[in-house]
């Protein structure tokens, strides 16, 4: 009779472990069906108090000489953009020359230092940059304190 | 009444024949196939167009296979633009996609990352409460390269480097699993199941 129930319980105990496992186990399955789906982007949305049509702009009529400056304007415009672009790319396709011509001098010097230059850079990525400033920071200038929340909204699947 | 008859007929005829073109397929409706005639199957055009496969409502999100690169190519690169000013950020992505497309640089993917949104407190000089300053959006512009080659990619960073427009910071890194992890959505009940069962 003593005998009897500790063995009771070991059983007992491990067909209710096997029972709980099966159940977290097809939860999981469950869980794992529903394809991960990708954060929305809030930029992409309008905001609401942007959809309202009641409020139109109404501008006045240009007057002739305007709309023909305006327009001999746009063409100016286009054409030094136009020309700033062709420099650009004159200005790429010199640069590939260049990288084109020294390769193939250097094939010529030695072969051994034409493999290593082709082979790609490990050390290139990662690569940061911050953009130029409009003001360059002031010498000498104490912030107030303060701090930082982030209170982007957390999406849960 | 021969007449109108006839012009009965042909009125009716013509709609049926028009639908009977527009269905392009061999067995329409209400018209039996004379298969011992050799006009059989006339009109039949549908066998001769290229088979379509059936869209799927929805396209699984699955992550794309990232690409290692060999020795002379570098994989696929990420080239993430950060700024608070959205319009800047995407007018540069708009740029580079462009430049990329030129240059004959293949684009795989070029998408955009959450927004993050930050709250700016900053103490009063006169007393201790925190006073809000601004609230800042940060947004972030991904465009996937892939089949960089090794001598093309230090010219394409230069190039991006001298159009940086201000404010917008530039960072380049290979593509990594978790970089794609981040643009899901987070699933906290599959984590602490998983988190339980180990």
């Amino acid at each position: 009779m003593v005998k009897a129930q500790p063995k009771k319980k070991k059983k007992v105990d491990v067909r209710r472990e096997q029972a709980q496992k099966d159940r977290m186990k097809k939860k999981i399955k469950k869980l794992e069906k529903a394809a991960p789906e990708l954060i929305p982007i809030e930029d992409f949305e309008t905001p609401l108090k942007f959809s309202d049509n009641s409020r139109v702009r109404s501008l006045p009529p240009l007057s002739f000489e305007e709309t023909e400056r305006r327009v001999l304007l746009m063409k100016k415009w286009s054409a030094y953009k136009q020309s700033q672009d062709r420099a650009e790319k004159q200005a790429i396709r010199s640069l590939v020359e260049a990288q084109q011509e020294a390769l193939k001098e250097l094939r010529l010097e030695s072969e051994e230092l034409y493999q290593a230059a082709i082979r790609r850079d490990e050390g290139l990525f990662p690569f940061e940059r911050d953009g130029p400033n409009y003001t360059p920071p002031l010498p000498g200038y104490d912030p107030p304190e303060g701090k930082c929340i982030d209170i982007t909204k957390v999406y849960t699947q | 009444m021969l007449l109108k008859q006839v012009f009965a007929l042909s009125r009716a005829a013509t709609p049926q024949e028009s639908h009977l073109c527009a269905a392009g397929g061999a067995l329409v409706s209400c018209h039996r196939q004379y298969r011992s005639r050799p006009t059989h199957g006339i009109g039949k055009y549908k066998h001769l167009l290229p088979k379509e496969v059936p869209k799927r409502k929805k396209d699984k999100v699955q992550m794309k296979e990232i690409n290692a690169g060999t020795e002379h190519e570098y994989g696929d690169v990420n080239i993430q633009m950060t700024s608070y000013d959205m319009c800047l950020v995407e007018h540069f992505a708009q740029y580079v996609h462009k430049l990329c497309n030129q240059l004959s640089v293949r684009v795989s993917e070029s998408y955009a990352m959450p927004t993050k949104t930050n709250e700016v407190l900053f103490l009063e000089e006169r007393g201790s409460k925190m006073q809000l300053d601004a609230v800042l959006t940060t947004h972030q512009r991904v465009i996937q390269v892939s089949r960089l080659s090794s001598t093309f990619a230090p010219i394409l960073l230069e190039i991006i480097q001298s159009n940086q427009p201000e404010g917008v910071h530039l960072l380049v890194k290979e593509h990594t699993e978790a970089d794609f992890k981040s643009r899901l959505k987070a699933r906290p009940e599959l984590e602490e199941l998983l988190a339980q069962m180990s």
